[in-house]
C-alpha cells in the first residue's frame, strides 16, 4: 500500500540557478514536475527555497557583495516577488496551486507564531496547496543566508511535524531522504529511485510508534545509510 | 503643509483598501489596478518616490479556490493570504511591468515597531529601494501575524510605514470620499471636512459607525492612522481610490478629501 507522509523539500540555490547566476527555468520547471507529481500521489510537500537574492540580483542587474546586507535586503524584495511567479508558473503548467509563507528565524521561539504557522500549513496543505517557504530576509535579524536554507528547512519540518526533509541537492541530481527521529538518511541518485525509496522510508516510518521529530541540526551532520536498496 | 506645497513632496505613501482593487462581489478589479499601476507610475516618473501599501491578499487567495463567502475562521484567512499574496503580487508586476516600473514585495509585522534591529533593517531596506526608484509594495505578513486579521488593518499599517520612511504625505484610498459632517448616507445635509488640524472626540465621534462591509478597515481605524502621522510629522489624505487619478489632482494640490494637517515639524 501506498504510505502517505509528509515531506520538506528543500533546494539549494544551485539547484535552480547556472553558475552565471541567471535563473535554469528547465530545471525549475523539471522540479515542479516531479513535485507536482509526488503531490498528486498523495504525499503532503513543503517547498523550502532560496533564490530571492540570486533573482533580484539578476533582475537589478547588480552584482551585489556578500557583505553588503542592505543591498541584499533590497535584493531579496525585488526577487521575492518574481521567484513565487516563476514557481506558480512553472506549477501552474501542473495544476498545482502554490503559496508563499515568507518565515523570520524567532518562528520557533515565539509560541503564538509557532501555532499560527503551524495551523497556515496545515489549512494549506488541506486544500493540496504546496506552501512555498523561504526566510523573510527583509526584516530578518540574522545574516542572510546565501546558500545555506538547512536551518529554516529545519524548523519549517519541526512547526510541520514533517515525517522527512527531503534535500534536492544539484549534485547529479542527487536527493537525500532525512526521516524524522533521527534515523539514517539515504542518498537517492536518479528520480526512477525516488518515490519507491520514499515509500519505503515512510512505511519503516509508519512502524515507528515514536512521535518525536529529530532532524540532525545541519546538513553537515546527516550521517546516510550503507545500504540504500 | 498647505495644500499647495503637495506639488513639492518628494516621498509618499498610497494605500489602497480591498474596497478600491475589488468588485463588491469580492472579485480583482483589474481596470482599477491597471490605472493605479499607471498613476504610481506616472508619479514615480516625477521624480516622487512611491510606496504602495495593499490589501487584497485573503480576498484574491479566495477567488484562486473559488470561494464566495469570505472565510471567517484565522487559520483558513492565513492560508488564503499565503495563496493570495503570491498572486496579488504576480499581477501588480504585470501592471507596473507594462509602465516599465520594478516593484519589490516586503511583508511586516508588528516586530518593525517592537523590535530595534527590525525597525532598522525594514527602514534600511525601504530606503534602498526607494533611492534605487523601485516602487516597495506593502502588506502584513499576515500568514504569521493573527493581528492584523483579528484585530488590526493595513491604514494602521500604512501610517506605521509612513512613519518609518519619514514620508511626506500619507494617502488613504477607499470607497469612503472623506470625512463628513455627519454620515452622508442617512443625511443630506451632511458636508464633507475638507481639513482637520487635530483629532478632536467630536472627529472621533464623527467617524464612528461608518465604515464598509469587504475591508477590515473603516472610518475609525483610518482617523487613528491620521493621528499615528500627524505626531510623525506627515500629513495625511482620505479620499475615494475609484478613479485613481485622483492621486495626480492630490499632487496638484486640489481640494480633494479630507486633509489632516500635521502641526508638528517632521523630525
Amino acid at each position: 500500500m501506498k504510505q502517505k507522509g509528509r515531506i520538506v523539500v528543500r533546494i539549494e540555490i544551485s539547484t535552480l540557478f547556472d553558475a552565471n547566476g541567471k535563473l535554469n527555468h528547465q530545471k525549475m520547471d523539471r522540479l515542479a514536475m516531479v513535485l507536482s507529481n509526488m503531490h498528486n500521489s498523495g504525499q503532503e510537500l513543503l517547498l523550502v527555497t532560496s533564490g530571492a537574492i540570486a533573482l533580484g540580483s539578476d533582475r537589478l542587474g547588480l552584482s551585489i557583495k556578500a557583505e553588503d546586507y542592505s543591498m541584499l535586503m533590497v535584493a531579496a524584495a525585488v526577487g521575492q516577488a518574481e521567484l513565487i511567479r516563476q514557481y506558480q508558473d512553472c506549477f501552474d503548467q501542473y495544476n498545482q496551486m502554490v503559496a508563499q509563507v515568507l518565515l523570520t528565524s524567532d518562528i520557533l521561539y515565539d509560541e503564538k507564531r509557532t501555532l499560527n504557522t503551524q495551523n497556515t500549513f496545515n489549512t494549506l496543505l488541506s486544500m493540496s496547496i504546496i506552501p512555498i517557504i523561504n526566510e523573510n530576509d527583509v526584516v530578518s535579524t540574522s545574516d542572510i543566508e546565501l546558500d545555506d536554507n538547512y536551518p529554516l528547512a529545519l524548523n519549517v519540518a519541526t512547526v510541520a511535524k514533517a515525517d522527512i526533509i527531503l534535500i534536492k541537492s544539484d549534485i547529479n541530481s542527487n536527493y537525500i531522504i532525512q526521516p524524522r527521529n533521527g534515523f539514517k538518511a539515504t542518498l537517492v541518485t536518479n528520480e526512477q529511485d525516488l518515490f519507491s525509496t520514499l515509500d519505503r522510508v515512510l512505511y519503516h516510518l509508519s512502524e515507528e510508534k515514536d512521535e518525536k521529530y529529530v532532524f540532525p541540526d545541519s546538513i553537515n551532520e546527516i550521517v546516510f545509510e550503507k545500504d540504500v536498496k | 503643509m498647505k495644500r499647495d506645497a503637495f506639488k513639492d513632496i518628494k516621498r509618499v505613501v498610497v494605500k489602497v483598501g480591498t474596497s478600491t482593487l475589488s468588485y463588491s462581489n469580492g472579485r480583482l478589479n483589474f481596470q482599477r489596478m491597471e490605472k493605479l499601476a499607471y498613476a504610481l507610475s506616472a508619479i514615480r516618473s516625477r521624480g516622487i518616490q512611491v510606496v504602495l501599501v495593499s490589501s487584497g491578499a485573503i480576498g484574491v487567495g479566495s477567488g484562486r479556490i473559488g470561494l464566495v463567502q469570505r472565510p471567517k475562521d484565522t487559520s483558513t484567512k492565513q492560508a488564503l493570504a499565503a495563496l493570495g499574496q503570491a498572486q496579488l503580487m504576480k499581477i501588480y508586476q504585470k501592471l507596473f511591468d507594462g509602465y516599465n516600473q520594478k516593484v519589490a514585495q516586503v511583508l511586516l509585522t508588528k516586530d518593525i515597531v517592537t523590535i530595534p534591529q527590525r525597525h532598522k533593517n525594514a527602514q534600511n531596506t525601504l530606503f534602498k529601494l526607494l533611492a534605487l526608484g523601485i516602487v516597495p509594495i506593502i502588506n502584513e505578513n499576515d500568514t504569521i501575524a493573527t493581528d492584523e486579521i483579528e484585530f488590526g488593518d493595513n491604514d494602521t499599517l500604512s501610517a506605521m510605514v509612513a512613519t518609518l520612511v519619514e514620508a511626506d504625505l500619507l494617502i488613504l484610498l477607499s470607497d469612503i470620499d472623506a470625512l463628513y459632517t455627519a454620515d452622508p448616507k442617512a443625511d443630506s445635509s451632511a458636508k464633507i471636512i475638507p481639513s482637520v488640524t487635530s483629532i478632536t472626540p467630536e472627529i472621533e465621534q464623527l467617524a464612528a459607525g461608518t465604515g464598509n462591509s469587504f475591508g477590515t478597515g473603516g472610518m475609525i481605524t483610518k482617523i487613528t492612522a491620521a493621528k499615528i502621522t500627524m505626531e510623525a510629522g506627515i500629513d495625511t489624505i482620505i479620499t475615494n481610490g475609484d478613479e485613481p487619478s485622483v492621486l495626480f489632482d492630490i499632487l496638484d494640490g486640489k481640494e480633494i478629501g479630507t486633509h489632516f494637517i500635521s502641526g508638528v515639524e517632521k523630525s
